[in-house]
């Protein structure tokens, strides 16, 4: 990674408070952390951590009560509400637990979406449609409806239509959390390629280890706070899936004493 | 318990009831309003006798047919309420509510929103009820002496007794859907990707072209034939054909919309792929297809409203408009001589009871009182004449001397539409001496013509269908075959204007005014009498009518020879016509309004609550829509431009084929007099539009703040 270049994600000292006059609950404290151009990073822990309320604030779908989001350097928390809808069109890619397409329109449509959104003329949309569709290898399927498609089909459609207007960053939240294991496997693979071929940023969140796993870095998150940080490095994908277990054992192990 | 949780979940689910409440509640106060017209009438002091009862049992009748509507469509409603809450009613069941607890939870809320509706339906009802008396004495041209607070027990009674049958049969239905439904798809709904079902674009661009050539097919077929007033077999096929062309082709057009949508944009692939519009296509063509038999119902119901509307206050405006002239005096009184009651064989041998005479009967010379007194209309009246019109038919022919087919002959023209089965042959022209049409004339204060030796003048007060060939006899200069004569015509401006004869409507359906001396030759027998009474200045037109009540009518004159020679029908005074004018005009006003009232509102709602439920359904599109960086506005442009296509299209086509319809329709009355769509009409269609665009505005207001809370809300992961 070059020093010199600016991360594309920074987060600086984020808090988020829910709730007001003296049922306030603390989701997120003094969160900070930063991701490079072209990294692959996950974000883990247990069902209430704040694990999804973190991607949440970063991809400014919710607000932040104290602290700075920074995208290429921009700040994107103070952003009013047009030009934040802009952001996310421009500088985000959004996959979901469930696929989110849109039941009436095609796969192409479907991912030809935001780009028709930002009135990008339509020779254009159709040529980066059949090109993202390649690298996923859905091209065979872009003329069927959603509920023709596979689940695993279904997700990567939404991965390209996260990837096709070329976003800073791409977020994903448990994309594999509604797919079986070959499907998630298939997806991971994808993403992974992505990232290694294209130099896409991905920042996923997820409670699986296994799909932690493929990525390069995984920041570990329990009760709003960040608790540690795990690099693969130059290991195997099978050795940093022992490592990352370990963490996620010592977590629950020591959620567990506190009863 | 159960009434608690009821109770609650009416509050929760206020917004998707609201256009159950608003829809019932508008149907109680129509009701309840229009159901009380046999009271207003009596209270707004409108005099004609029976009206009241009659309006009343036309409402009441009317009353039941629109309850019926009312029934389905809150059928429909709740089914709309039931899909949105399946998921809360399997949730009921896997606690462990019986069926039975869950069903009478919906019917308790049911009776609550009915309840509800009952209510304020009625307050408002009856609140609008005692404005509506000033709106009905307008209608009848009368006035409101003094105002006072009105209930109508029999209205209250009819509204709640449709309103009873209208919960009755929607609990029905619920029950059925509460029995059938399956724990699993309740609880699952919402979740899976819904299937679309899709038809094939070329096939439906197909069908669209069918439907729309079929409906092309029927206008120029309805266009050619016209209405089957005349009532024979082939003319009813022909219309049945008409008829089921147009709403086959409706259907089809409604099926086909969607893919010829799609085929036509696909096309303008530069248009297709920009902004949302391929979302709004793909929605719209969705939707189109699970509910395009639906639409193409509205279409229909929306087409009998404008229609029956449109038409039935256009004819009342063309009698209406043609009141003042079919008034030529203040008081007249036919007579119908007894000339064609008379055969040959008994004119020669002098038997029967009836005999024909040359000379006229002088009415007002003999007029007398219910006791037989002479009776001098010369009291009252300020100026009087007598026209008689002679026999069409000579003495010894039984075939008139001038027909109608003489002059469709000589002209070249066919029968008028709708007509096409009378016999023209039949249909003789009686004729005027020239010096008493000048009498007549100048009693009207109108110039007095001149015939000259050979000259000729046909007046009618029909429409111009009817007229129109009368016209063209005398503008092209046509020349007509009387006896051995042969007579031209003269310029007069009588000739396109409608000349009545008497107090009636029309009174005149063709005359030929001739010389004298034609007459004369032809020895004709008097066939018609028509006594003209103008007032004198200084008397009223109460107390004229009311010295004329005295004047001996309805009874046979008998001659010398004590047979019948004429008959003297009851008198008919200005003011006669003027009252029976207003009050088929109120009445036909009345049921229109309030038909086409419900009519369009029940079609408003129908689609209004389709649209609410799309777009809850596309709730999680839209914030989709939303997280990939679509500006709130675009999204709602979106809603809007489906919403739009949805409520005007069924207008549009609606629109076209009451276009078409009316258009025969006019003909139809034209043989009555002048027409005029404006007027009652275009207040009604004010009301509509104000009614339907009021449901369009607020469905899209009520669309703006689901799909607001839609985008607000991030699903919970």
């Amino acid at each position: 990674m070059p020093v010199a270049e600016r991360p594309v994600l920074e987060v600086q000292h984020i808090e988020k408070v829910f709730g007001a006059r003296g049922n306030v609950t603390r989701a997120l404290s003094d969160v900070s952390f930063s991701i490079g151009r072209g990294e692959f990073v996950a974000i883990m822990g247990p069902s209430g951590s704040g694990k999804s309320t973190l991607l949440n604030c970063v991809s400014t779908i919710d607000n932040v009560t104290s602290g700075k989001v920074l995208v290429n350097g921009a700040d994107v928390t103070s952003l009013k509400s047009e030009k934040l809808t802009r952001f996310r069109r421009e500088q985000l890619g959004f996959i979901f637990q469930d696929s989110n397409l849109l039941d009436t329109l095609t796969a192409r449509e479907n991912i030809a979406l935001p780009l028709t959104i930002a009135r990008t003329p339509a020779r254009e949309v159709l040529a980066r449609v059949d090109a993202v569709a390649a690298r996923l290898s859905i091209a065979e399927t872009l003329d069927r409806y959603p509920y023709q498609l596979s689940g695993g089909q279904q997700q990567r459609v939404a991965a390209a239509r996260a990837l096709v207007t070329n976003p800073a960053i791409i977020m994903a939240d448990e994309p594999t959390g509604a797919l079986d294991s070959k499907n998630a496997r298939l997806l991971l693979e994808s993403l992974e390629t992505l990232n290694e071929r294209d130099l896409a940023t991905v920042l996923m969140v997820t409670h699986d280890s296994f799909a932690a796993s493929y990525t390069s870095r995984v920041l570990f998150i329990r009760d709003g706070r960040l608790f540690t940080e795990l690099r693969r490095g130059d290991q195997s994908r099978r050795a940093f899936f022992d490592r990352i277990m370990e963490v996620v054992a010592m977590m629950g192990g020591e959620g567990a004493d506190a009863l | 318990m159960l009434c608690k949780l009821a109770w609650g979940n009416v509050r929760r689910a206020g917004r998707d009831y609201l256009v159950y409440l608003l829809t019932l509640t508008l149907a109680v106060i129509m009701f309840y309003a229009f159901n009380t017209i046999s009271v207003q009438i009596d209270y707004a002091g409108i005099g004609n006798e029976g009206l009241g009862s009659l309006l009343g049992t036309l409402i009441g009748g009317v009353t039941v047919f629109l309850a019926l509507v009312m029934g389905f469509l809150m059928v429909y409603a709740n089914n709309f309420i039931m899909k949105r809450r399946k998921k809360e009613f399997g949730l009921y069941l896997v606690l462990g509510m019986g069926r039975g607890q869950v069903a009478r939870i919906m019917a308790l809320e049911t009776l609550i929103v009915s309840g509800a509706a009952l209510v304020l339906g009625l307050v408002l009802g009856v609140g609008f009820s005692q404005l509506m008396v000033f709106f009905t004495a307008a209608l009848f041209k009368t006035q409101i002496a003094d105002f006072h607070f009105f209930f109508s027990m029999t209205a209250f009674a009819m509204t709640v007794t449709c309103l009873v049958a209208t919960f009755l049969v929607t609990l029905v239905f619920n029950l059925r859907a509460v029995a059938r439904a399956k724990i699993v798809d309740l609880m699952g709904a919402g979740r899976a990707n819904e299937a679309i079902r899709t038809r094939n674009p070329w096939i439906a661009a197909a069908v669209f072209f069918v439907g729309a050539v079929l409906v092309g097919v029927s206008y120029a077929r309805l266009l050619a034939d016209g209405l089957p007033i005349s009532g024979s077999s082939e003319a009813g096929g022909a219309f049945l054909i008409t008829t089921v062309m147009v709403v086959v082709g409706t259907i089809l057009l409604f099926f086909g919309l969607s893919g010829f949508l799609l085929r036509v944009l696909a096309f303008a692939r530069s248009l297709y792929w920009r902004g949302l519009n391929m979302f709004t296509l793909r929605q719209l063509a969705a939707k189109v297809n699970t509910v395009s038999f639906s639409m193409a119902v509205i279409t229909m119901v929306l087409f009998l409203a404008i229609t029956s509307v449109t038409g039935g206050m256009s004819i009342v405006d063309a009698m209406n408009s043609g009141v003042e002239q079919s008034t030529p005096a203040d008081f007249s009184l036919t007579a119908m001589y007894a000339g064609n009651r008379v055969s040959d064989e008994e004119a020669r041998s002098g038997e029967g009871d009836w005999a024909r005479v040359r000379v006229p009967y002088d009415i007002a010379a003999n007029a007398v009182d219910e006791s037989g007194a002479p009776l001098d209309l010369n009291e009252v009246a300020g100026s009087t004449v007598q026209l008689n019109s002679f026999a069409a038919v000579s003495e010894g022919s039984d075939t008139p001397i001038v027909s109608y087919s003489t002059l469709l002959a000589a002209t070249g023209l066919s029968m008028p539409p709708g007509m096409e089965q009378a016999n023209p042959v039949t249909m003789g022209l009686p004729f005027i001496r020239e010096s008493e049409f000048n009498a007549y004339l100048a009693f009207r204060g109108l110039d007095p013509i001149d015939l000259g030796e050979d000259g000729y003048l046909i007046i009618s007060d029909m429409g111009e269908s009817v007229a129109r060939v009368y016209h063209e006899m005398m503008s092209r200069d046509l020349p007509l075959t009387v006896g051995s004569r042969e007579l031209s015509p003269v310029t007069s401006d009588l000739a396109n204007e409608g000349v009545p004869l008497a107090n009636a409507q029309p009174s005149n359906a063709g005359s030929l005014v001739v010389p004298d001396r034609v007459i004369d030759e032809l020895g004709l027998p008097v066939d018609t009498s028509y006594l003209l009474v103008n007032y004198a200045p200084g008397v009223s037109s109460e107390e004229g009518d009311a010295f004329m009540e005295q004047l001996e009518t309805d009874r046979w004159i008998d001659g010398e020879d004590g047979k019948h020679i004429v008959s003297l029908m009851v008198g008919t005074t200005k003011a006669d016509v003027y009252e029976s004018m207003n009050s088929m005009n109120g009445m036909v006003s009345y049921l229109a309004i309030y038909i086409g009232f419900v009519l369009v509102v029940a079609c408003a709602a129908i689609l209004a609550i389709q649209q609410l439920s799309g777009v809850s359904d596309a709730g999680a599109s839209c914030r989709v829509l939303s997280e990939l960086g679509t500006p709130r506005r675009q999204i709602m442009r979106s809603v809007l431009a489906q919403q739009a296509i949805f409520f005007m299209f069924p207008l549009a086509v609606g629109l076209a084929h009451s276009f078409v319809a009316l258009r025969v329709v006019i003909d139809i009355v034209q043989l009555f007099g002048g027409v005029s769509i404006a007027g009652m009409a275009g207040f009604a269609v004010l009301i509509f539009v104000v009614a339907y665009g009021g449901y369009f505005l607020a469905t899209y207001l009520m669309s703006k703040s689901i799909v607001r809370d839609a985008i607000r809300v991030r699903h919970a992961v």
